[in-house]
């Protein structure tokens, strides 16, 4: 029908090639959508928003009051992140309610939250939280402050900029993809911060933990006294930045400090009170791997094929076959992870492992899938395992149900049948020992049958007078 | 040598300042208080330089009281910050209680059983309690371990139920249990018991001679109808023989014709055979 020139196939392909170019950026697209009170506040983030954007992110920027402000246009996502600076206003109006953010994840839209101690959290956002098991102070504010961990150089006083580590990982089978070749002595400013309280869901993961001694308190009400029943949540109960993965992968991270992320913080210097050096703050390499985190950047893993066979030297070993039967049988996965640009071979976190599950209802089998390295590239890592199907016929599922923090979650089902031993698979009767007699008991009966017959028909009265008499009388 | 005194000197007045400007306590106590009059609890004293060695016990119903005077640089003071922290040392898992402060310092804290998360409760593990104070400014702010709280649990009183929260991660490995393979008795007995009914045949042979069975009429038979006589019989054969085949390598519908074939042959020359044994009989020559 449609005649295609070879100046039109070079178009498209110049137009397919920059399309490629452009979506590099993050695995799922990169509008960016910036909401800040005032538009000009966006100066203050011109490192952190120049990062963004240098990384392929096309950034607009509204105001919550905004007319035009809308996250989906004809039932589609209109933007592909959102990030959320801190705002004055009190509720953020009728095009981010939080039923619509809400609905934003469900559409695998990202989030990047941010908060401050000076504003107080707008009531949608709090509202959203609250439906992700993440607990704010109550007055929607908050300021945390620890008297051991605090920058000397800029809050001498008030302590209420947090000098601390680069966060190590809550377990140690979870990568450290935050703090992963941090400088030793880097250390993150986390200026006038909020912290929350975690809920017990798998989904939420703190990235960054306040320190035991630090605690939240409300500025306006408890800068004299903190009363004992008052306290919102002390320690390591306070996550300063917390990642929350939703089932379908959207990522929303909640970070407690905006400043953070402020150019003034991108460069200043901190110390801690225990007498060490300042240090150039580790706020910008973290900025990144936060925000690259949260735009599917980075932690985003893709299965690239799926293979399982017969592992027996056979004439016929076709591969992933829809029907097994009780025999050993293997089993492989390639598994490739997204860093900022590019996909590498995935390779798991030290003490985790890849499981396979072989499922009829519950599990039969869960085993670890093992490197392969003579299949995988440089490009994709395979894992693999064999093992022996059970012996219960139905239909089963190969299952990969790898879901770990900071990874996107990965479940990949195979449906099989599972038959039972056909009548001619089993072993020979003559093979079994026990049946040695019922078989000799065959011989027997035949090789009887067959003289019995013999002797019926061609036999002669025997002469014996008395057994005459007998034989006759039988036949 | 006058350096280095003069640098002991300096580390001396070092130290001295940072004392000054620190936060500590005085007159810290603990005491276990019994809900029942009558019983009188323990009461000891702390102090944020050496923890105490033995473990302070909690019964279910005891209420432990922590009390002490804050001071910043000698001076009674109240801090911002003042908590009793508890930790369970295997998880690491904290829970801080404020202490109540008067402006002059004078801090308190009561604890029981129910204000402690379930997580303590049903560890056996003693809890590290660590005193923090501190406050805005400049002082150096304290944390120092100061006792161990072994709780007493009353085996009448039920723990509250606890579920380990769910967190993804590796889960526990599973191997499927094969059922046992069938089993066969030793050998010897199934050999032994197949001789015992293979001998039956020679048995039944035996005997049979005994009885006088011979095969004299065989010639007379095979005279009087030879085609029939050796069909019939070689039917016979055959019919096993096709059983043979079928226990061997045949499967059913290979079996079935061949078995009609044969029958056929057999119902054909039998009718001629066995009239040949009926006319002997009536003969009456057997």
């Amino acid at each position: 029908m449609l005649r295609s020139s070879p100046l039109l196939s070079l178009f498209a392909f110049l137009l397919c090639w920059g399309a490629a170019l452009v979506s590099a950026v993050s695995t799922t697209g990169n509008r960016l959508l910036a909401i800040l009170d005032d538009v000009g506040e966006k100066e203050n983030y011109s490192k952190f928003l120049g990062d963004l954007e240098s990384r392929g992110f096309q950034i607009t920027y509204e105001t919550p009051k905004s007319e035009s402000l809308a996250l989906f246009h004809l039932g589609e996502r209109a933007y592909d992140h959102v990030i959320f600076f801190p705002t004055k206003t009190k509720g953020l109006g009728p095009n981010l309610t939080p039923q619509i953010l809400v609905n934003f994840l469900n559409a695998k839209g990202n989030i990047l939250q941010t908060l401050s101690s000076s504003t107080t959290t707008p009531n949608s956002l709090v509202s959203l939280l609250a439906e992700l098991d993440i607990t704010l102070p109550t007055e929607r504010t908050g300021l945390v402050v620890d008297h051991f961990s605090y920058d000397t150089l800029s809050a001498p006083e008030t302590h209420d900029v947090l000098a601390l580590p680069p966060p190590v990982p809550v377990r140690n089978d979870i990568s450290p993809l935050f703090s992963a070749g941090a400088p030793k002595d880097a250390l993150l400013a986390f200026p006038h911060g909020v912290g929350a309280v975690l809920g017990p869901r798998e989904q939420l993961t703190p990235i960054l933990r306040a320190p035991n001694t630090a605690y939240s308190y409300n500025p306006k009400e408890q800068s004299e006294v903190l009363d004992a029943s008052d306290l919102f949540a002390a320690g390591q109960q306070l996550s300063l930045v917390t990642a929350f993965q939703a089932i379908n992968s959207a990522r929303l991270v909640l970070l407690g400090s905006a400043e953070m992320l402020q150019d003034k913080w991108f460069l200043a210097e901190v110390a801690t009170p225990n007498g060490g050096k300042p240090v150039k703050t580790f706020n910008r390499e973290f900025a990144k791997r936060v925000s690259a985190w949260a735009f599917q950047e980075l932690g985003v893993l893709r299965v690239n094929w799926i293979e399982h066979h017969l592992n027996e030297v056979t004439a016929v070993n076709e591969s992933n076959p829809h029907i097994y039967r009780v025999k050993n049988d293997t089993y492989t996965i390639s598994l490739s992870e997204y860093a900022y640009d590019k996909w590498s071979a995935f390779s798991l976190p030290a003490n985790d492992v890849l499981q396979l599950e072989f499922s009829m209802l519950s599990p039969f089998h869960r085993l670890p899938l093992s490197l392969d390295k003579s299949q995988s590239t440089p490009e994709a890592s395979v894992y693999t395992v064999s093992f022996k199907l059970p012996d219960q016929h139905g239909i089963f599922n190969f299952k990969v149900d790898y879901k770990r923090p900071f990874f996107t979650n990965i479940e990949e089902k195979t449906t099989v049948s599972v038959r039972h031993m056909a009548h001619d698979e089993w072993p020979r009767s003559f093979v079994i020992s026990g049946a040695w007699p019922w078989i000799a008991g065959l011989g027997a009966t035949v090789t009887g049958w067959v003289v019995f017959v013999a002797l019926w028909m061609y036999s002669a009265p025997p002469t014996d007078k008395k057994n005459k008499v007998g034989s006759k009388k039988t036949n | 040598m006058r350096f280095t005194q003069s640098f002991a000197l300096a580390l001396l007045l070092l130290a001295g300042v940072a004392q000054a400007a620190s936060w500590g306590f005085d007159d810290g106590t603990v005491s276990v208080v019994a809900k029942r009059a009558g019983e009188t609890g323990s009461k000891e004293r702390f102090n944020s330089k050496t923890p105490l060695t033995k473990p302070v016990s909690l019964g279910s119903t005891d209420t432990l009281k922590i009390s002490l005077t804050a001071k910043d640089n000698g001076q009674e003071k109240r801090p911002h910050q003042a908590f009793v922290i508890l930790k369970e040392k295997e998880t690491g898992l904290e829970a801080p209680f404020p202490l109540t402060v008067k402006e002059n310092g004078k801090a308190v804290a009561s604890i029981t059983h129910k204000d402690l998360p379930v997580q303590f409760l049903i560890t056996d593990e003693p809890l590290e309690a660590s005193i923090v104070l501190g406050s805005f400014g400049s002082s150096k702010a304290l944390n120092a371990p100061v006792f161990d709280v072994k709780l007493q649990k009353d085996p009448n009183v039920p723990l509250p139920p606890y579920e380990k929260p769910v967190r993804y991660g590796k889960k526990e490995e599973i191997h499927h249990i094969f059922r046992a393979d069938p089993k066969s008795p030793p050998k010897v007995i199934s050999i032994i018991f197949a001789l015992a009914v293979l001998a039956t045949v020679p048995a039944l042979f035996i005997s049979w001679v005994l009885l006088g069975a011979n095969l004299n009429h065989l010639s007379k038979a095979i005279g009087a109808a030879p085609v029939s006589h050796a069909t019939f019989f070689g039917s016979i054969l055959a019919m096993e023989g096709v059983f043979f085949l079928y226990y061997t390598s045949w499967n059913l519908f290979q079996a079935l014709p061949v078995i009609g074939a044969v029958a056929v042959v057999t119902v054909l020359s039998g009718t001629k055979a066995l009239g040949e044994v009926q006319s002997r009989r009536l003969a009456g020559e057997r």
